[in-house]
């Protein structure tokens, strides 16, 4: 895709699905626009998505604030491939409240009171308010410098889409399972919001950590 | 203290009262009695009367004030009035003279003896002249002539007609006591009187204002004009905009001023912005001197500045989103300063489309978007997988910017991969959107206001139609056929029917012509659609027997690189047999279809052009590029008649869609920052 000694990164109408994104990497302190963090993330995933600690590495003169921020984007956004694959089977006369274990019924935070909708709907409506929350202008204003105050606001979005894993974990497990191996999602999200502390211990649930293993197991069965 | 006064008062108004069965005062029925409340209540009872009358006594101060200033004025005209007169007089005088003396000479041979043959108009000029402020003391004739009727024009144009100017002169022939016999100079002096007042703006703005302003003098129906003239240039003075200009600047300073009096709907929203952002107020000064730069006559400029205009509201955007943007902001200025196609028309009335709302939700770039045929809704596809419905009637209230947020009615969720085309069918029930994993889904769009937090209803998911083996990457939907085409990176295009039944149609196998990058319908005729490549090969089809019927002469163009020669985007022209393509190497083509040839190419943008929309009344063009702009062009004339800068570009893509509204005057880009914007 070299067009003389300029490198275009572009995917172009006609690009086959293959080819998609198919470019050089860039550096990233060659970077030159306002979305740099967000394009160093998905040129690392691309890369490879399993090797977690690199994409989670954060370059040493990022702000730690838009690091979080634009990573938990990502992670939102890789989440829909979940929520669409749960659309199927995920139904509201079978889950019909969001649930992981047995401890807990979650309530879902989208209404103006806390409401016990089904587990789909708790996960679609958890997906969009953080897509709205992430966006909006009152919180998150810009991409390239983060408020002290809208920091708090990334813990909560982590727990309310933490819970759609532990969801998917416990009562869809094969989905999970299909979906973890394709793209590391809960394992990397999981190494995430330790590395940040940007949630308690106790709610992680999912054993992903030692379970990874037996899991590839039960996928490549 | 006061209640001492008061209470003397009291003494003094009690004292007749206070004489026995004296009641014939102001309330007989009442005793009077020196209660605490009595007094308190009479002291507040006068306080308040004397706060009244102080009150009216300042109003009439004021307004009395306002009359003497405006005397003064008109003083002053009149005597500016007198000594231009006079020193016509004198010239007239002098003129008489030479012609005597000429005379003399030829009757008799000799000349004649005369005092004072010298012209008197230098030092008349400055004798007579008491008044230091008057910048046209020595202007002649010819010059004075030009520019009192460019000022003519002026005032022209911002609706000072000539109705008015009549009338002004009307009054001076009245104070005057001249009619009939001085007609000519009158008529001379009135404009120069009106071009007097407008060209000592600067000194005497206040005072035009002011004179203005008192109705006094003024005839009824000259008050409705003056004040409209008045709020126009109020409203510019206001925002801190110099009407003071230079003389050598005057021409094209005016025309920016005259020209945006014109819409005024434009400079409001644009200066309102300024009011938010300082930064934006100090580009001001930079955009306007830009038009001295290439100045060649003012009827040129009308848009250049009104286009800049407009970077404004965008540049807002983006500066309260990233600092880096305003530097590239101006580069693109710059740029675009030296740019020739940016020209604009000579139309009086124009409408400018200025950004209204942000879409903001996707947490990747935008790839398509469309609006529905009649509702102020939208729908976008974004790479994240995701499209998504918005309500432009459902603003979420932001007080920062002057751009309304808006956020997502529903999100459809199906695509497994980017989403990167979309075709809304034509009674905007449903839609289609075809996305890297091959598929085009159907979505039976819900209710435009229902609650974004609402159940899962799956009857949502339309299904999808399978075929396409790689990514579908143009979609297009034909009101009357119903029928969809769309084609995709394995060389094939697609003809669907929204039959159920059996959708897929036609397979049209096109791989010779190089990969589809976009179709469209024909819809001047009938039973065809036309297909662009990553080849720059450009071909009409049939649709039913999928034969080529023209092939657009492409060849003759020099591609550099195989690359460049891509074409990005086709569409067709609603009425005309015309064709127009957007490319790679930054051009637009427009094509005939009956003979395949080239119409017309131009340099449309700084970087490639990803895509195009037509009006829904074939006027105007829509153009978007990598380069961050949105371009709008005329279609009979092929000039730009507005530029927008928008969206940010993310790796080295910045705007992948622009849109029409079918009915209504919005338009919409899709960017690579996961914003979509209309604009009104």
């Amino acid at each position: 895709m070299a067009d003389q000694n300029v490198v275009l990164r572009r995917n172009r109408p006609g690009t086959k699905a293959e080819n998609f994104y198919r470019w050089c990497d860039e550096a990233y302190e060659e970077m030159d626009s306002t979305l740099v963090v967000q394009q160093y993330i998905q040129q690392t995933i691309r890369l490879d998505h399993n090797n977690i600690d690199t994409i989670l590495n954060a370059p040493e003169t990022q702000d730690e604030g838009v690091w979080k921020y634009e990573h938990l984007r990502q992670f939102c956004m890789e989440l829909n491939g979940l929520a669409v694959r749960l659309q199927g089977e995920c139904q509201p006369s079978t889950c019909t409240q969001m649930t992981a274990t047995e401890q807990w019924i979650f309530l879902c935070a989208a209404h103006k009171t806390p409401k016990e909708c089904p587990a789909i709907d708790y996960t679609r409506h958890t997906l969009d308010g953080a897509a709205c929350l992430l966006n909006s202008n009152k919180y998150f204003p810009s991409r390239v410098s983060i408020k002290e105050s809208s920091v708090a606001k990334l813990g909560s979005v982590c727990r309310r889409v933490y819970r759609i894993f532990s969801h998917a974990y416990f009562h869809h497990r094969q989905i999970f399972d299909e979906f973890e191996s394709e793209t590391t999602l809960c394992r990397r999200f999981t190494v995430f919001v330790t590395k940040y502390n940007l949630m308690s211990r106790d709610n992680l649930i999912v054993p992903i950590l030692e379970d990874e293993s037996a899991g590839q197991g039960e996928s490549e069965a | 203290m006061d209640e001492a006064s008061s209470q003397n008062q009291l003494g003094g108004s009690a004292n007749p009262a206070g004489v026995a069965n004296r009641q014939n005062l102001e309330e007989p029925s009442q005793r009077i009695q020196y209660s605490i409340p009595g007094i308190l209540h009479f002291i507040q009872h006068e306080w308040a009367r004397f706060e009244m009358e102080r009150s009216q006594w300042e109003l009439e101060r004021a307004e009395l004030q306002a009359k003497i200033a405006f005397l003064n004025g008109e003083r002053k005209g009149q005597e500016n009035l007198k000594n231009d007169l006079v020193r016509r007089i004198k010239m007239l005088e002098y003129a008489l003279k030479q012609e005597r003396a000429k005379y003399h000479k030829l009757k008799y041979g000799t000349d004649l003896v005369q005092g004072d043959m010298n012209p008197p108009v230098e030092e008349g000029g400055e004798e007579v002249r008491v008044d230091p402020d008057a910048i046209l003391s020595t202007n002649t004739n010819v010059s004075w002539k030009q520019s009192r009727h460019l000022l003519r024009q002026y005032l022209q144009e911002i609706g000072y007609t000539d109705t008015i100017i009549d009338l002004r002169s009307n009054r001076v022939r009245s104070l005057l006591g001249i009619d009939g016999g001085g007609n000519e100079e009158n008529h001379n002096s009135t404009p120069a009187m009106n071009g007097s007042d407008t060209t000592k703006r600067m000194p005497d703005a206040n005072r035009w204002n002011v004179t203005k302003k008192t109705p006094s003098c003024l005839e009824a129906q000259i008050q409705d004009a003056e004040r409209a003239v008045i709020d126009n240039f109020e409203f510019l003075r206001s925002e801190g905009m110099e009407m003071d200009d230079d003389d050598e600047d005057d021409e094209p300073e005016e025309e920016d001023d005259v020209h945006r009096l014109k819409s005024p709907k434009v400079p409001k929203v644009a200066l309102d912005v300024d009011d938010v952002d300082g930064e934006s107020v100090d580009l001001d000064p930079d955009f306007r001197f830009l038009p001295d730069v290439e100045d060649s006559s003012p009827g040129v400029l009308g848009f250049g500045p009104g286009s800049r205009r407009v970077y404004g509201p965008g540049g807002e955007e983006d500066a309260l989103e990233g600092l880096g943007e305003l530097a590239q902001l101006t580069v693109t200025n710059e740029a675009d300063a030296t740019y020739d196609q940016i020209s604009s028309t000579k139309e009086n009335f124009r409408k400018t489309w200025t950004a209204k709302y942000t879409l903001r939700s996707h947490f990747d770039g935008v790839r398509a978007l469309c609006f529905h045929p009649q509702e102020p809704t939208l729908i976008t596809a974004s790479e994240d997988a995701t499209l998504k419905l918005w309500n432009l009637q459902k603003t979420v209230p932001a007080k920062k910017s002057a751009s309304l947020d808006v956020e997502p009615v529903y999100t459809f969720r199906g695509h497994l991969g980017p989403v990167l085309c979309l075709a809304m069918s034509g009674d905007g029930d449903k839609c289609y959107s075809g996305g890297i994993d091959g598929t085009i889904r159907i979505w039976n769009i819900p209710s435009s206001n229902i609650d974004p937090y609402d159940s899962y209803d799956p009857c949502v998911v339309g299904g999808s139609l399978p075929g396409h083996t790689d990514a579908v990457w143009g979609l297009t939907y034909h009101g009357q056929r119903q029928h969809l085409l769309s084609c995709a990176a394995d060389s094939t295009v697609r003809l669907w029917s929204t039959d159920a039944r059996s959708p897929l149609l036609y397979t049209y196998a096109v791989e010779k012509d190089g990969i589809p990058t976009s179709v469209d319908f024909v819809y001047e005729s009938s039973n065809q659609f036309v297909c662009s490549f990553n080849t720059a090969n450009c071909v009409i089809f049939d649709l039913e027997t999928g034969k080529p019927v023209t092939r657009l002469d492409t060849e003759t163009e020099q591609g550099s690189s195989s690359i460049s020669r891509q074409i990005n985007r086709v569409v067709s022209h609603p009425t005309l047999p015309l064709t127009i393509t957007g490319h790679e190497d930054r051009h637009i083509r427009f094509w005939d279809n009956n003979s395949g040839r080239l119409v017309q190419s131009m340099v449309a943008h700084l970087d490639s052009v990803t895509s195009l929309a037509v009006d829904p009344n074939g006027l105007y063009l829509l153009s978007g590029s990598h380069d961050c702009s949105i371009r709008l062009w005329q279609l009979d004339s092929k000039q730009c008649v507005q530029e927008i800068t928008a969206h940010r570009k993310k790796f080295d893509e910045s705007i992948f869609d622009v849109a029409f509204h079918p009915s209504k005057p919005f338009i919409a880009s899709a960017g690579a920052d996961a914003l979509a914007k209309v604009f009104v």
